[in-house]
C-alpha cells in the first residue's frame, strides 16, 4: 500500500505547488484500503481540514486514477490509530512482508525506493532475461562488473522496477552503502535550484560522493545542455571513483535525440541492455504474481483473455488487472464474462489494437494509396515517386508502432536508422507546411488505427 | 416586585440581552427574559443555555422581587411606548401589569425558579483587556469563522493565551485570520479556548471603546465582564487544528495596496464573477495588478491598478468574497499582499499584528 500511495503523492506532487505538498502531503501515510475507503494517517486534524477543504478534488481525482475506481478519503490522527481496528479491511500488502528500506526512506522522497519493486516482484521472462541478469550482477558487486549499466525500454516494461530493485537489494545487504536514486527530470530541477541558490557545492556532494548513483528517464537530458555538462562531470568523477552508475532509458543511447557524444559513447561504455515487450506466457505469469500479492482470485481464463489483449505494457496489463479486480469486488464477488471485461476495458483494449499494427500493414496500407509496388517500399529504387510513399510509410512505422528505428530501416529494405529519422522528420515537417501531406498522413493513421 | 424605569434605560436593558433569546426554543422559559429588582437596580438575564448575558439598570423599585417575562413581546411593548416612565407591577402568579401614560399591558411571565441560572464564576483564570482592543480584533478575525457545522471546533473563534499574548484565530479550512495581542498573566494561566460564534457576536456588540473587559476562563466555560454586563458562554470542546501549519513560511512577492483604492477595484470586478466560477484573477506585473473576472455566457471586467511591484510577472485567482472581507474591516491606509507563486496561499499583512491567509483558486 506504501507504494501505492508512493503513486499517488507523486501524482499529486504534479498537481500542486512544492510548497503545498511539503506542507500538507508530505508526511501523510496511508493506513488502510479497502473497496470503499482509503484511510490516510496525519499528523494532526488541520491537515484533514486543509485537504478537505482545499485539495479534496485532486486528491480524490488521483486516487481514482490510481486504483480505477473511487474511493471515499478518511483521516486520522495519531492518538486515534492506536488501537488497530481488526476486522475484514485486508492491506493491498501482507504485512508480514519485510520492507527493509521504507522505514529509512521517505516513501514519497525522491531517493524513495518503491518496496514493491524488489527483485523478488519482477516477473523474469525471455524478454527481460538479460536485463535482470546484469541488474542483479550490478546488485552484488557494484561497480565491479557492469559499470555503467544501462537499461532501456518502452513503457511500462520495468525500468524503474530494475532500477528500484538495484538499490533495494545494495542498501539490504549493506546499510553503510550511499545509494542515490533520482529521475533526470528531477536532477535537472535541483541543478537548477542550485545554480538559482548558489548552492551547487552542496549539490555536488549530493551526487559525486554516492557510491550507486541510479538515474532513471535519462532521456529527458536531451536539450538541456548545462544539465548534461554538470551530469558528464558528476558521471566521470563516480566512474573514476569505481562507482556504480546505473541509468535508464526509453531507447537506446545512440537514439536519443541532442544528447551530447561524449555522453552517448560514455553510456554505451558499460553494458547495455534492452527490456522488451513480455511475451504471452510472461505476461499471464506477471498477472499471476500480480494477483497474488495484491491478493485478490481471478480466473485463469480472463488472466489468459488480459495477457492476450494487452501486449505492450505491463502497467496497463496490471491496471487491467485491477480494474476487473475491483468489478468483481464490487459485484459480490461474481467473476464477469469476458464479453463483460471487454466492456469494462475497451479503452484500454482499442487502445492496444492501435499498437498492434505490424509495419507489413503500413506498407501494404501505403503502396495501395499511392498505387506503387509493395516490393518498391523495400527496393533501393528511390525516384521521387516511390520516395515518398516510403518515407510516409517509415514515418508511420515509427509513430503507430513500437518498433525501434533499427528494425523499422530493416523492414524497409536494410536501411539503417538514421534513413528512418530522417524520413520522420521530413514528413513530420511536409506536415507542418503542407496541407495535402497532412491530409493524407492523416487519412493513412485513421486507415490503419481503425 | 414593582418598579419604575424610564422607557429608555429599561429598551437599552432589554436591547442588550434580547438577542441571546432564540425564536425557535424547545423549553419556553428560554424566551423569557429574567428580570431581579433589587435596591435600586433592575437586573436583566436572557440564556440559550449555551451563551447568557446579564445586564442591569438603574430604575426605582417600590417592592423587590424577580420574575421572567416573555423577551420579545416585552421590548416589542416597551419599543412602542411613548417616553416617558413606565410603572411594571408583577402579582404573585407572574401576571405582569405594564403602564405608562394612558396605556396598559398584561403580560403573563413564568415563575423565576424555572429560570436557568448562569453559570457561577470560581476563581478561574483571569484576563483583562481593552474593550475596544478585543472588539477591534473579533472584528479583524470573526468574519473568517467556519458556519460549516460539520467542522464544530471551527464554529468559533480560538483564544489561545500564551505567552503573554491573545492570540485570536478563525479559519474555515480555505482563509484563516489571525491577531495578537499583547495581554499579562503569569505563565501558570496559560491556556486555549474555542468560544462559539454566538458569544463572538454578542461580545463584539456588548464592547464599547472604553474601559476594560474581564475574562474569565474555567473548565469548559467563559465569563466577559464589561461594566455592569455579563456575557457567559460555554466553550467549544475539542481541540481547534494547528493554524501555525497554515502560514506560509516566507513569501516570494510583496506589494503594498491602497486598501480602500484595490478593495473597490475587487469590488467592482467581482460583479462579473458568479457563483459558478467564483473567482477574480490579480495578474501582477511591473507596477501593475490587472483584477479581472469573467463568467462565460455573461460577460467579464476588467481594471488596472498601479502599484510598487518590482516582483515577476505571475497571475493568482482569489475568491472575491474572501479577499474582499478582511479589507472591509481593516482601517489602515496600506495592506500588504504576500504571495509565493499561484499555487500557494496569498497572505494579508498590515503593521500592527494581524494576518490573513488565504487559498487561491485554481486558474483554469
Amino acid at each position: 500500500m506504501n507504494a501505492l500511495w508512493a503513486e499517488i503523492a507523486a501524482q499529486i506532487q504534479t498537481e500542486v505547488s512544492a510548497d503545498s505538498y511539503d506542507r500538507w502531503f508530505r508526511d501523510i501515510e496511508p493506513v488502510e484500503l479497502d473497496e470503499k475507503t482509503l484511510t490516510l494517517r496525519v499528523p494532526n486534524n488541520i491537515y484533514q481540514l486543509w485537504i478537505e477543504s482545499n485539495y479534496q478534488t485532486q486528491l480524490r481525482s488521483v486516487v481514482m486514477m490510481a486504483l480505477s475506481s473511487a474511493r471515499e478519503i478518511k483521516y486520522v490522527f495519531p492518538d486515534e490509530t492506536a488501537p488497530a481496528r481488526p476486522g475484514k479491511v485486508r492491506a493491498l500488502v501482507p504485512k508480514t512482508k519485510p520492507e527493509p528500506v521504507e522505514t529509512k526512506m521517505p516513501v514519497a522522497g525522491t531517493n524513495g525506493f518503491n518496496p514493491r519493486n524488489d527483485f523478488d516482484a519482477f516477473v523474469i521472462g525471455p524478454n527481460n532475461q538479460f536485463a535482470h541478469a546484469a541488474c542483479k550482477a550490478v546488485s552484488e558487486m557494484p561497480a565491479r562488473t557492469y559499470n555503467p549499466l544501462f537499461i532501456y525500454g518502452g513503457v511500462g516494461l520495468g525500468k524503474t522496477h530494475l532500477m528500484h530493485a538495484i538499490g533495494h537489494a545494495i542498501v539490504a545487504k549493506r546499510k553503510q552503502i550511499k545509494v542515490v536514486y533520482i529521475t533526470s527530470e528531477a536532477f535537472t530541477n535541483e541543478f537548477i535550484d542550485a545554480i538559482q541558490n548558489n548552492t551547487l557545492i552542496k549539490f555536488r556532494k549530493r551526487y559525486r560522493q554516492a557510491d550507486v548513483l541510479l538515474i532513471d528517464d535519462i532521456q529527458f537530458l536531451a536539450d538541456k545542455g548545462r544539465t548534461q555538462e554538470e551530469f558528464f562531470h558528476t558521471f566521470n568523477t563516480l566512474f573514476d571513483g569505481h562507482k556504480q552508475i546505473v541509468l535508464s532509458s526509453d531507447r537506446p543511447p545512440s537514439e536519443i535525440a541532442n544528447l551530447e557524444t561524449r555522453l552517448v559513447s560514455r553510456f554505451e561504455w558499460g553494458l547495455t541492455a534492452e527490456l522488451q515487450a513480455p511475451d504471452t506466457e510472461t505476461r499471464v505469469a506477471i498477472l499471476r504474481k500480480k494477483a497474488q500479492s495484491v491478493d485478490i482470485k481471478v480466473d485463469d481464463a480472463i488472466l489468459q483473455f488480459l495477457a492476450e489483449r494487452i501486449r505492450t505494457n505491463v502497467r496497463r496489463l496490471e491496471g487491467a488487472l485491477m480494474r476487473v479486480a475491483s468489478y468483481v469486488s464490487l459485484n459480490n464477488g461474481r467473476a464477469p464474462g469476458l464479453e463483460k471485461i471487454e466492456h469494462l476495458l475497451r479503452d484500454i483494449l482499442s487502445e492496444e489494437a492501435r499498437r498492434a499494427i505490424t509495419i507489413d500493414q503500413i506498407q501494404r496500407r501505403v503502396a495501395e494509396h499511392f498505387d506503387v509496388r509493395l516490393a518498391d517500399m523495400t527496393s533501393k529504387r528511390r525516384p521521387a515517386n516511390i520516395a515518398f510513399p516510403r518515407q510516409i510509410a517509415m514515418y508511420l512505422a515509427r509513430e503507430l508502432t513500437k518498433t525501434s528505428l533499427n528494425e523499422i530501416g530493416e523492414a524497409f529494405g536494410g536501411r539503417d536508422h538514421g534513413t528512418v529519422l530522417h524520413a520522420h522528420r521530413l514528413v513530420k515537417d511536409r506536415m507542418i507546411k503542407d496541407e495535402r501531406t497532412r491530409q493524407i498522413v492523416g487519412f493513412l493513421d485513421s486507415q490503419l488505427t481503425r | 416586585m414593582k418598579f419604575s424605569v424610564s422607557k429608555e434605560k429599561l429598551l437599552a436593558g432589554l436591547q442588550t440581552v434580547q438577542n441571546v433569546v432564540s425564536t425557535r426554543t424547545t423549553l419556553p422559559i428560554l424566551s423569557n427574559v429574567l428580570l431581579q429588582a433589587e435596591g435600586d437596580q433592575l437586573r436583566l438575564t436572557t440564556t440559550d443555555l449555551d451563551v447568557g448575558v446579564s445586564g442591569a439598570i438603574t430604575a426605582q423599585i417600590e417592592k423587590p422581587g424577580a420574575t421572567t417575562l416573555p423577551a420579545r413581546r416585552l421590548a416589542n411593548i416597551v419599543r412602542e411606548l411613548p417616553a416617558a416612565e413606565i410603572i411594571v407591577e408583577v402579582d404573585s402568579k407572574n401576571v405582569a401589569s405594564i403602564r405608562c401614560g394612558q396605556s396598559f399591558f398584561k403580560i403573563l411571565g413564568l415563575p423565576e425558579e424555572e429560570f436557568p441560572p448562569l453559570p457561577k464564576q470560581t476563581d478561574a483564570r483571569t484576563f483583562t483587556i481593552g474593550q475596544q482592543i478585543l472588539r477591534d480584533a473579533l472584528k479583524k478575525t470573526s468574519y473568517a469563522i467556519s458556519t460549516d457545522e460539520t467542522r464544530y471546533v471551527l464554529n468559533g473563534i480560538l483564544f489561545s493565551f500564551k505567552e503573554n499574548k491573545l492570540t485570536l484565530v478563525a479559519t474555515d479550512g480555505r482563509r484563516l485570520a489571525m491577531v495578537d495581542i499583547e495581554v499579562e498573566f503569569p505563565r501558570s494561566q496559560e491556556v486555549d479556548i474555542i468560544v462559539p460564534t454566538k458569544a463572538v457576536t454578542e461580545l463584539g456588540r456588548l464592547l464599547g471603546d472604553e474601559g476594560d473587559v474581564r475574562l474569565s476562563v474555567e473548565e469548559n466555560q467563559v465569563a466577559f465582564q464589561i461594566g455592569d454586563t455579563l456575557l457567559a458562554s460555554k466553550l467549544i470542546e475539542g481541540n481547534y487544528p494547528n493554524y501555525r501549519q497554515v502560514i506560509p513560511a516566507e513569501a516570494k512577492e510583496r506589494v503594498t495596496l491602497e486598501r480602500e483604492l484595490f478593495l473597490n477595484a475587487v469590488h467592482r470586478v467581482a460583479l462579473l464573477s458568479s457563483e459558478k466560477s467564483n473567482s477574480v484573477k490579480l495578474v501582477f506585473t511591473k507596477n501593475n495588478i490587472e483584477i479581472a473576472a469573467n463568467t462565460p455566457d455573461v460577460g467579464e471586467a476588467r481594471e488596472s491598478l498601479a502599484v510598487a511591484y518590482k516582483g515577476r510577472e505571475f497571475s493568482i485567482a482569489f475568491n472575491p468574497e474572501f479577499l474582499q472581507a478582511p479589507l472591509r474591516v481593516l482601517t489602515n491606509d496600506e495592506v500588504y499582499l504576500d504571495m509565493i507563486d499561484e499555487m500557494s496561499p496569498g497572505v494579508i499583512k498590515i503593521q500592527s499584528p494581524f494576518l490573513y491567509v488565504l487559498m487561491p483558486m485554481r486558474i483554469s
